[in-house]
Order: structure tokens, then C-alpha cells, then sequence
């Protein structure tokens, strides 16, 4: 029976009371790209509402859509997702949920957390719920997503998963993590 | 005789708290609230460190950031950091501080002879002694200077602490917290403006702070209140705005070293931030600068300025007597305060006229003027005992310090830092900010004008300017100013050069030991610009960069060239403000953190079962196993074997992959491959090369067709990323009528090299339901099959020349895959090959790799052009046609075979023809080498001088940097089935 | 420096990569002769001020960009 295998699998976990750091697993990641307002049509009665512009995000239907590029969006949603399929006919659809480590951050430090390698403002009034952004963490492509005050979900590449992992566990240690740290 | 003393009241220091610390092993005593310079005033040390070049004795000539002097070696072990003024470092207990460039001590230093030596030590001494014909005698001279003359030494120990990097966004950022600092903050808080105020200093203030005025001190502590009162302020103390850089991004230093000498696990010690402001003022106040005269170097010679702030805010006084002098009003406060505090003040006054309400409050508070009077000379030799006057008045006054004002610097460094230059004013005899940049608002001392009620009153209106250029206009009302608040006058005189009197050594730049002589022998001798002069003299280098020096060394080369001071110039002012430690530049970039790893999905399985990794890249690579032996060499010849004779597998997930698909997918594929690919059947891969618009290889790689208008592409590990950005870039820019997406699956997909003989029987092994006959998987075929529902990719391609198969698989279930793979095909022997292995099978085959793809080769050099399309167009048809590149004596590809059985190859080697003297760049290198199993010796790829066309010629490797010469023959790069039978199979 | 993405907005400049010129135009795929593709390919104005760049938003949406720099000041124009 061939299993799934977390990039996080062997990470340290880290442990603190007052920010919370972890895997979330068990989601499937769907990008469909297209060309133009005819493709939009096309997608918009299986999805929703689809946002209006990159950097916005729309739960809608049990699933979160994010406008990625212009002619290109994720849908978020649970693991056994069939929207793939449904939309396969009309668009380019291709599965990526093995290809990002979605990574939760939870708790009142997060945004100066994020701030120590993100070139975001993270301030609450600037960066908030609802609202995502591609940008670079540890050199390598993140995506984050606010979905609460101080929570976030950091989209990390999953070949890089456990180096980004090891970045935030170092840069949170003042937050009261147990583990050791390395030079 | 310089002596100074703690007064009983008074000071901002709290008394109730004692810090013990230890100056050259010495225990001193201080208070919370002093700085180390303030403590060691108190405890009348003043002599704390010899000067650079002299071993002059020095003390303590400013109380702040532009100290010259007063440099130390703060703290233990890895812990030590040297260069530290001490008029900067807050007083913690347990502080351990040492002198520096002194031996024994500074009072009895054994280099003071270098003052006998002086002359060897004037302008250009470096380049008059050791350049031309004595040039030779640096050798043996440099050990003996180099431990005569400098700044204190740094540790090789590794600094324990942690130092950490942050981005931080605001609308406006104020720098300095003085009145004008004050004023902006609040009034740009009103606005509604998230505004960031930044103050080096450990508490809000600036120049209050140096003051004794309860009424400034009640403004200062209110407008504090009421900033703290705004959820849209930050203020920041400890903080250092060190740079302005392109974007209004600004670098701060933020310095917590003061709260505990022993970090938390996981505090930073400093802390640089990328702070990016919408817009900033600039309230950095001005520096006083010091008179030229001989001996003002003399411990107790100290800024007029200094005395204050060392006497309002530290309670630390000259003993008895003080002899003050300036060329402007200011000094007076200083000349008041002391007499306020009980010493005896005389002041000699440059100017002839003074204003008469300040002669009346001198005379009402005892002072001694000397109107028209300047100073030649101080005597003493490691104080200050009394100083010669000259001019209206050349009497000789007793006295335990002397405080000189030569006028004000505005802190101009970072509003030039973009570039601006600073511009002279005449009329205040200072450089001030040239224009400022859009967003650059400024105000107070900075900006040229000194006092308390301008400062405040622009200080406010830059608050509100920059909050409007930030886009925050809400109505703000204008900070009031404390009761009575006036400006002074200034009247300064410009003085810059010693009287005629004064016969020693006068210094300019005392941290560089430069004085008013070396700027003369530097303009006899040519050096006029001020930019040659700094680097002839050393001027205005070193930790303080001239902050006191610079003007002054302007000053007298105009006054040499007879300029105006207007038409001399100044020296670029360049980041960093102040010195700040190297780890908080590197911040947590170090160690393991130094950059990123990227791991295939197998990572785990590797580090389980016995490899040793390689970076290669960024990626973290299976190197080789240890069932094969515990070295590579050992250990890659036996994986080799495997593959050869029986059946391996290796994680190939690092391949570049990118999904392409639309409706002209196969078109755009045709363009960027120099070989067809609109014609390739569904189910079929095909091995393909693409060039740069310059004709020169870029990648190759298999590319699959799934269905009619979905492309399964695949790039070499290396040049991913680049081929990715270049088929976007054409589709993006160039090729906008193309419907085609690409998307980067390298992070989705695993993949798995099965390579062997028995291969075929591996995989029929681990996928019994599949079809995998030579029918319905031939050479270059394509097969999706489905394992516990998921779906796997097996491609016929083959890397190192065996029947071999490449299965791909989405990432998380690639272990589990490459473990059931294993077990089903253990009866085969199948076991893992790791990096090195598959790289030397690939040189067997004559597989070009990176190392031949290094974006210089062709096609043709590769052996590869015949590959091209002749019709068809593709990238970078046109200029792979160029004349130079299409010479018969290019570099191109050819095998080697070692000809010396006991000996190696090595990669890099330089090639030459027999019997050529082994000099300059060869005839080519090698590129890739191995162990060939097969053969049973070393061969190589190599790049060779018309390649070839000298099959069989036999020619020398050449490896200089191991002496190494060797015998090898140019063979064709194919040293394995020419005729592919076994890719057949 | 900041560089205005046409679809995410101002972004710090470590998120994107450097293209090259754009004032050039590339000739069309399969025509131009040598000449023309050299001159593409190799010749440059190098102008000390105002210039239009490609850019790529790498670590963000991965859209390329023609960008206003001044090559002499760092000062952004517009992005299309």
C-alpha cells in the first residue's frame, strides 16, 4: 500500500505557549489556469464567486480560491477534492498538492515572527485576514495566507519544506520554543 | 591638573543603583544611567588609551557617537569586540573594558618612543616608504608596524551571541530625538501617521538631555507621555539609523546587548532592520567640532559641549578650574553650567565683540572673558595643566580641563547617503544637507539652524510634511514649545587653523593622528583634492569617519589653495553611521542557516539507509551508499557494477520538471527545442536541446507527450529555474499570441531512475499488472499505470546507456514507491545508486551533463548539430550560424582513454599535444572524469582544440596545481554501445 | 529598491529578477537575418538615466514586466 510522506515527517516539531507551529496536512491543491474571460465563465459555476485580483482569496464552498496569476488560480480544498476532475474540460488543470508544505502559524508573535524574513509589512492594518501574497522566504518562494488575526498559513515549496521549517523554528526560539538551536 | 569629580546631586544617573565593572583589570565603580567614559570621569580616570600612530596619551574629547579618542576593547572571549568608544557604551555591572594600543598601560606606554620617530609617521609615510625602490622592506617592516601602530584586536572565537535581521514599514520615520525629533513625531502622530521615532541614545531627548532646565525637561517628559499615549507610534531608543539606500529604505540598528549581558535563548543581541519609510525626517542634530592648536589632543582638552554633558547629565565635573574656548555663543552654556556647579571658568573668546546681554550674565556669574583671544597651547604632558592663550589677550590660565567649541556640524551623513552632496553656508560656517530628496523633510540643528523654538516649531511642520507626503493630511495642530523657549544667538567666527603661536603638534583628525601639518605637507605635495588628501593622510578614516575632523581638514586645504571653503568639496559620507558588529549584518545567515537546502521526497530514505549526501546546488544529493563501500571511490565503482551487470534504482527527483499544455503547446515546444517536437506521437518522449537567443546550449532534457495538447518537459537539475523564467519570458513577452501555461511540477513529482539489465524484469516485479513488454513499452515510451489508485509515470529513457526506465510519481508517495520497488525486486538484487554512480555511467555513454552545458558551448561543439532542424525555425537558430562559432577550431568534444595504467585523470586538467611546451591555457581541458568499469582504466570528456578531427592522437593532461602530467588518448566520447543495443532491449 | 508588480502591488526588489533591456525588439520568431539578431542580441545603449527593463516578479506571480528605472538614480517608474 503505497503512503503519503511529509516533507515534515522527521522535522523537529516545535513547542511554545504562546505561538503555535505546525503541518497542516490533509488538503488538496488544484491549480487552473486559463485564457481570458471565457475561461472564467467557464469555471465560475463549479467554484463560486472567483476574487477579483492576485493577492485576494475567497472561501467559498468548503474551498479557498486564490488568484495566483492573472489567468490563474488555486483552489484549496479537503483532501479527496473531485473539482479537478470537474473541471478538467474547461481548463488547464493541474493537480499541485504534493508540491507545497502548508505550514500554520498561530499566536500573538506570528506577524513579528514573519517579519524577520518576510519583505511584507506585517502590521495588522496592512496585511489582513483574507488577504495572501506571493513573495520569498529563506530565498525560496512562499505563499501566505492570513486567515485570522494572528494566524497564518505559509504555503512553502515542498522541496525546500524542512529548510523554511527549520528557519521559522530558529526565528521563533525568543518565543519560547524547547528545542535546541544550532549555529 | 586634569582631574574631574562626581557631584553629590544632580545627573540623570540613579543613584540608587551601583554597577561594578572593571577598567585594565582595575574595579571601578559607577551608576545605572552612565555611560563607561561618564564612570571613568567620575573615578578621575582620564587618561584611557594611546593615540594611533604616537602613542600619544588621549582621553575622552566628546560625550557622544563622534568620540575619536576613547576606544575599547569591551568583554571576554568570543564575546570581545575592540573599537568601542566609550562615550557610547551604557554602563552595565560586571562590564569589562580595556584600554588599546597601549603596552603596558596607557599611562606608561613603551610605543610612546614612536613620538621621537614622529617624521616617519607624516603624510604618505606607506607610500614613501614602501613603494619604488625600497618596496622590498614592507616584508620585513609590516610585523613591526603593524603591532606599533593601531586600533585594539578583534578574537577568532566565534561570537556567542545572536544577532538577528528584521523588515519593519512605517509612513513616517523620524531620526533623532532631540526638540525638532520631538516635535515632528508628535505632530506627524496626530495625523493619524504610523510613525517610527529612532534614537542611538538609550533615552528620548537629544540635547535636553545635556541640559539643567526643569521647564525643557517637563516639554520633554510630557511630549514622551503623550507619544506613548498613540498606538500608531513606535518609539525606538538603541537604535541607530545606519543608512539610507535606494526606496527610502532605511538600515537601523537596534542594540538590546544593555538589557542582559546573558541572552535568553534566542534573543538577539543587535537586531538590523530594513526599515522602508514613506517618508523621513531628518532631526540628527549637529556635532561640535573641535579648535586646532598645539597639544589639544591632551587628555582634559575636551569638546565645550562634552564638559556640559558630562556635568547635567552624568554629575561629573572638572575639579576646580576650566578654561573654555570658542568662536560662538554656544560654549556659554557650558562656561554657565560649570560655574553654576561651582568651577572656576575663564573663557577665551575668538571674537572681539560679544553680545552684551551675554557679557552681563557672565560677569553676574564670575566668569573671567578673554574677548579676542584663542589658544596656542596647553601644558602638561598627560593632562592638562595650563593653557597658553594668544591674541588680545596671550595670558596663561590654570585649569583641570579645557572645553573648546570651534562651531557646529550639522549630522549631514544621512541625508547624503543618496547620493546628495552637502552644501557649505557661510553664514553658520557649516556644511549643511544639500536638497533634499522628495519625502526628505528636516529640521532643526541638522538643517542649520540652532535653537530651541525654531527646532520644535519646524520640527512640527516637518511632522505634518511628511505625514502629507505619506498620504496621512488629517489636520494636525502645531506642538507647542516649553514656556519661555527662545533661540539663541550663534555669531559664530569662523576659526580653523592654530595661531601663529602654536609651535607642537596641533591635531585635526585625532583618531588618525593627523595634524595641521601633515594637510600641509599633503597640499606642498599635491595632494589637493579632498578625496586624495583622506587617502594620502588617513584623514577622516577609521571608526569615527572625521565626524569631528572633517570640516576642519576641508577648512584648512581651501585656506592652503586659497579656495573658498564652498569650492573644496567634501568627502562622500557612506554607510554605516556608526561602527556596528558584523553579526548583525550576517544576522542568522550563518552556519546551517546559511541558505536554504532543498531535499528530494527521498531525503529521508537516503539519511535512513546509509548515504552520504553532496550539496550539489542548493539540493541535497544521495552521494553514494554505504552497501557499496565508505568512500565514494570505492563505493561509486561498485554502484556502477550494479547498473552494468544487474538492476539499481536512483532518486532522480531533482530533474527539473514543468507541465506544459494549450493548444499550442506543441508549437511552442518546437520553437524552443532546436529538433522537432510538433510531430511527436502521444505516448512518446523525445530527448531535446535548446539554445539561448545566442546560439549557445542551454539545456537538454526529455519531454513527453501526454495528450495532443499536455507536454511532461524535463530540464537538467541545474539550469530548472533558468529554463523555466526563459520559456515564461517568451511567453509572456514575446510570444503573447501562444495559448500555452507552463507550471514548475519539480515539487510535485518524484522520480526514480531503474536502470539495468534486469530492469525491466524490476519493474514487471513491483507492477505485476502492468504491461511492460518491449511492445507496450519501447525505447522512448511513455506509460501511466495506477498503484493503490495512484497514478505513476514510467518512461523508457535512459541516462547511462542500460535498458532503463525513469518512474515519476507525485512527491509524498515517492518513498513509499522507491521502498515497494525494493522489496518486490530484492529476489533481482536491486539496490540504490547514489550521484556519483549515475554521473560516471552517464561518461561512459558520452552523456553531455552541466559540466559540458556551461552556457559556452554550441551544438556542434557538443557533437550535437545534427540534431538541429534544418527547415524548421528555432532559438537561436540565426546566431548559432555566427562565423566564430562555426570555426573548425572551436573546443568540441572528445573521449579520453588514460594511457598510464597506475595513474589518474583529473577534472580540469589542461590539455596540450604531444610534445608542446605545457605553458598558458592549452588545447582544452577535461570536463567530466571516471572510473570506467567496463573498460577497466580512467577516461574523461574533454573539450579539445578541433576535437575530433585528432581522434587517436595521443596527447598530455597537464594538472599544475599537483605537479601532474599525464599520457592520455583522444578517443570518440561513445565508450559504450555505439549501436544502442542494449537501450533496445 | 521597491519595483511596483503590475499585479501584486510594491514589492521589495529581492522578490524579482533582473531581464534586461526592453527598448529592444526581439524579431520575430523565424524571421531576421543575422544581422538583425545580432543586433538584437549584442548591442546595447547602456544609458545613464531613464531606461525600460524587463523584470520578472520571480518569487511572486512569476509574471514578467517592462519596468521605468534610472539606471543612474534607482528611481522607479511605471511597470506594464
Amino acid at each position: 500500500m503505497l503512503e503519503r510522506h511529509s516533507a515534515l515527517a522527521r522535522a523537529t516539531p516545535y513547542r511554545s505557549s504562546i505561538l503555535r507551529m505546525g503541518e497542516a496536512r490533509e488538503f488538496s491543491l488544484v491549480q487552473v489556469a486559463g485564457f481570458g474571460k471565457a475561461f472564467e465563465k467557464a469555471i465560475t459555476p463549479f467554484l463560486g464567486k472567483l476574487p477579483a485580483k492576485v493577492g485576494n482569496a475567497l472561501d467559498q464552498h468548503g474551498r479557498t480560491l486564490m488568484r495566483t496569476e492573472p489567468n490563474q488560480f488555486w483552489i484549496v480544498g479537503p483532501e479527496n477534492d473531485d473539482i479537478a476532475a470537474k473541471l478538467h474540460t474547461h481548463a488547464a488543470v493541474t493537480p499541485l498538492s504534493h508540491s507545497r508544505t502548508r505550514i500554520v502559524i498561530e499566536g500573538a508573535p506570528a506577524r513579528n515572527l514573519l517579519a524577520k524574513g518576510i519583505p511584507l509589512d506585517m502590521h495588522e492594518t496592512a496585511f489582513k485576514p483574507g488577504v495572501f501574497a506571493m513573495t520569498g522566504l529563506h530565498h525560496t518562494p512562499v505563499l501566505l495566507h492570513c486567515v485570522g488575526e494572528n494566524r497564518f498559513e505559509l504555503y512553502a515549496m515542498r522541496t525546500f519544506a524542512l529548510s523554511v521549517w527549520e528557519w521559522l523554528t530558529d526565528a521563533a526560539l525568543e518565543y519560547g520554543s524547547q528545542i535546541a538551536t544550532s549555529l | 591638573m586634569t582631574a574631574f569629580r562626581r557631584l553629590a546631586t544632580g545627573g540623570r544617573i540613579d543613584r540608587t543603583r551601583r554597577h561594578a565593572f572593571h577598567f585594565d583589570g582595575e574595579l571601578c565603580k559607577g551608576f545605572a544611567g552612565d555611560t563607561l567614559a561618564s564612570a571613568l570621569l567620575a573615578e578621575n580616570i582620564t587618561l584611557v588609551g594611546r593615540s594611533f600612530k604616537y602613542h600619544r596619551p588621549r582621553g575622552f574629547v566628546s560625550a557622544g557617537v563622534e568620540e575619536p579618542n576613547g576606544l575599547f576593547t569591551i568583554g571576554e572571549e568570543g564575546r570581545t569586540e575592540p573599537n568601542i568608544s566609550g562615550t557610547t557604551i551604557e554602563l552595565s555591572d560586571g562590564l569589562k573594558a580595556r584600554s588599546q594600543n597601549a603596552w603596558p598601560s596607557p599611562a606608561f606606554d613603551m610605543m610612546a618612543v614612536n613620538s621621537l620617530a614622529a617624521p616617519l609617521f607624516q603624510s604618505g609615510f606607506y607610500y614613501k616608504t614602501f613603494m619604488g625602490p625600497t618596496k622590498g622592506s614592507w616584508m620585513f617592516y609590516e610585523p613591526f608596524i603593524r603591532k606599533a601602530a593601531g586600533l585594539g584586536a578583534g578574537t577568532y572565537m566565534a561570537d556567542p551571541d545572536r544577532y538577528e535581521t528584521r523588515y519593519a514599514f512605517c509612513d513616517v520615520l523620524v531620526i533623532g530625538s532631540g526638540p525638532a525629533g520631538l516635535a515632528a513625531t508628535l505632530a506627524a502622530a496626530r495625523t493619524g501617521a504610523r510613525v517610527a521615532l529612532t534614537e542611538q541614545d538609550s533615552e528620548l531627548g537629544g540635547s535636553l538631555l545635556s541640559e539643567n532646565s526643569e521647564v525643557n525637561e517637563l516639554w520633554r517628559t510630557e511630549v514622551i507621555a503623550e507619544l506613548e499615549s498613540f498606538p500608531n507610534v513606535e518609539l525606538k531608543s538603541r537604535t541607530t539609523a545606519q543608512g539610507i539606500y535606494d526606496g527610502n529604505l532605511v538600515a537601523l540598528l537596534e542594540r538590546r546587548d544593555h538589557l542582559r549581558p546573558q541572552p535568553r535563548k534566542g534573543e538577539a543581541r543587535q537586531i538590523l532592520v530594513q526599515l522602508r519609510a514613506r517618508s523621513i525626517v531628518f532631526a540628527t542634530g549637529a556635532l561640535e567640532r573641535p579648535l586646532v592648536f598645539s597639544n589639544n589632543d591632551r587628555p582634559g582638552v575636551m569638546l565645550a559641549s562634552a564638559l556640559r554633558t558630562y556635568l547635567n547629565r552624568y554629575a561629573v565635573a572638572p575639579e576646580q578650574r576650566t578654561l573654555i574656548v570658542t568662536n560662538n555663543d554656544t560654549a556659554y552654556g557650558a562656561a554657565f553650567d560649570l560655574a553654576a556647579a561651582g568651577v572656576a571658568v575663564s573663557v577665551a573668546d575668538h571674537r572681539s565683540t560679544i553680545a552684551p546681554a551675554l557679557l552681563n550674565r557672565a560677569a553676574s556669574a564670575g566668569l573671567a572673558i578673554f574677548p579676542g583671544t584663542g589658544i596656542a597651547d596647553v601644558e602638561g604632558s598627560k593632562g592638562v595643566v595650563r593653557g597658553r592663550l594668544s591674541g588680545a589677550h596671550a595670558a596663561v590660565v590654570e585649569c583641570d580641563a579645557v572645553g573648546m567649541s570651534g562651531g557646529w556640524s550639522p549630522a549631514v551623513h544621512l541625508t547624503s547617503h543618496g547620493g546628495i552632496k552637502p552644501r557649505y553656508d557661510e553664514t553658520i560656517a557649516a556644511i549643511v544637507p544639500g536638497d533634499l530628496a522628495a519625502g526628505h523633510f528636516g529640521a532643526g540643528a541638522v538643517m542649520g539652524t540652532f535653537g530651541l523654538a525654531s527646532a520644535i516649531s519646524l520640527g512640527s511642520a516637518a511632522g505634518i510634511n511628511a505625514a502629507a507626503f505619506a498620504g496621512l493630511t488629517r489636520k494636525s495642530k502645531p506642538v507647542a514649545p516649553p514656556a519661555g523657549a527662545e533661540d539663541h544667538s550663534y555669531s559664530i567666527l569662523p576659526v580653523w587653523t592654530a595661531p601663529r603661536e602654536s609651535k607642537g603638534k596641533a591635531f585635526v583628525d585625532f583618531q588618525n593622528d593627523v595634524t595641521a601639518r601633515d594637510i600641509r605637507v599633503a597640499h606642498e605635495e599635491g595632494y589637493h583634492s579632498v578625496e586624495h588628501l583622506k587617502r594620502y593622510t588617513t584623514l577622516g578614516m577609521g571608526t569615527d569617519q572625521g565626524k569631528t575632523s572633517n570640516i576642519n581638514a576641508l577648512a584648512i586645504m581651501a585656506g592652503l589653495r586659497d579656495v573658498p571653503l564652498a569650492d573644496a568639496g567634501t568627502t562622500t559620507f557612506r554607510p554605516p553611521y556608526t561602527g556596528m558588529a558584523m553579526g548583525a549584518i550576517a544576522g542568522r545567515t550563518i552556519g546551517h542557516h546559511f541558505r536554504p537546502h532543498r531535499r528530494s521526497p527521498l531525503h529521508d530514505w537516503h539519511q535512513a539507509n546509509g548515504a552520504t549526501f553532496l550539496e550539489a546546488g542548493l539540493w541535497m544529493r544521495a552521494w553514494y551508499y554505504d552497501w557499496a563501500g565508505d568512500t565514494p571511490e570505492a563505493a561509486y565503482v561498485k554502484e556502477m557494477e550494479l547498473v552494468r551487470k544487474g538492476v539499481g534504482i536512483s532518486d532522480v527527483s531533482t530533474l527539473g520538471k514543468i507541465d506544459v499544455r494549450g493548444p499550442d503547446a506543441a508549437e511552442f515546444l518546437n520553437r524552443v527545442y532546436v529538433n522537432g517536437f510538433a510531430k511527436l506521437p502521444v505516448g512518446k518522449a523525445r530527448y531535446g536541446v535548446m539554445l539561448n537567443d545566442d546560439g549557445v546550449v542551454l539545456d537538454d532534457g526529455t519531454t513527453t507527450r501526454l495528450t495532443d495538447d499536455h507536454f511532461y518537459m524535463t530540464t537538467t537539475t541545474a539550469q530548472a529555474g533558468e529554463v523555466m523564467s526563459w520559456l515564461e519570458y517568451l511567453l509572456q513577452t514575446q510570444w503573447t499570441d501562444l495559448k500555452v501555461h507552463v507550471t514548475s511540477l519539480t515539487d510535485e513529482w518524484g522520480g526514480m531512475a531503474v536502470s539495468g539489465p534486469k530492469s525491466r524484469e524490476a519493474l514487471q516485479l513491483a507492477f505485476p499488472g502492468s504491461n511492460l513488454s518491449n511492445e507496450n513499452l519501447p525505447y522512448m515510451g511513455c506509460l501511466d499505470i495506477r498503484q493503490d489508485g495512484v497514478r505513476i509515470r514510467l518512461l523508457r529513457l535512459s541516462f547511462s546507456g542500460e535498458l532503463a526506465y525513469e518512474v515519476h510519481v507525485a512527491a509524498d508517495f515517492t518513498a513509499s514507491l522507491w521502498e515497494h520497488i525494493l522489496e518486490a525486486a530484492a529476489p533481482l538484487g536491486i539496490k540504490p545508486y547514489g550521484l556519483e554512480a549515475l554521473a560516471s555511467l552517464r561518461i561512459e555513454k558520452g552523456h553531455v551533463a552541466g559540466l559540458e552545458l556551461d552556457h559556452r558551448n554550441t551544438l556542434d561543439d557538443l557533437g550535437l548539430g545534427k540534431m538541429a532542424g534544418k527547415e524548421k525555425a528555432y532559438v537561436g537558430k540565426e546566431l548559432r550560424f555566427r562565423e566564430k562559432l562555426q570555426a573548425p577550431d572551436r573546443w568540441s568534444l572528445v573521449g579520453l582513454e588514460l594511457l598510464e595504467p597506475d595513474r589518474k585523470l583529473r577534472g580540469g586538467a589542461i590539455l596540450f599535444a604531444a610534445g608542446e611546451p605545457i605553458k598558458g591555457h592549452g588545447r582544452g581541458y577535461i570536463t567530466s572524469v571516471t572510473w570506467s568499469t567496463e573498460l577497466g582504466k580512467f577516461i574523461a570528456l574533454a573539450l579539445y582544440q578541433g576535437g575530433l578531427k585528432h581522434e587517436g592522437e595521443e596527447i598530455i593532461c597537464a594538472f599544475p596545481l599537483k605537479d601532474e602530467q599525464v599520457r592520455a588518448r583522444i578517443v570518440s566520447p561513445h565508450f559504450i554501445d555505439r549501436e544502442g543495443a542494449r537501450l533496445h532491449a | 529598491m521597491r519595483i511596483p508588480c503590475p499585479h501584486c502591488g510594491e514589492r521589495d526588489v529581492s522578490e524579482f529578477r533582473y531581464g534586461g533591456d526592453a527598448t529592444k525588439k526581439r524579431p520575430a520568431h523565424g524571421t531576421g537575418d543575422l544581422k538583425a539578431w545580432h543586433d538584437f542580441y549584442f548591442l546595447f545603449d547602456n544609458p545613464k538615466g531613464p531606461h525600460l527593463e524587463y523584470w520578472q516578479h520571480v518569487l511572486g506571480c512569476r509574471q514578467w514586466f517592462r519596468l521605468e528605472r534610472n539606471t543612474a538614480t534607482n528611481e522607479i517608474g511605471e511597470a506594464s
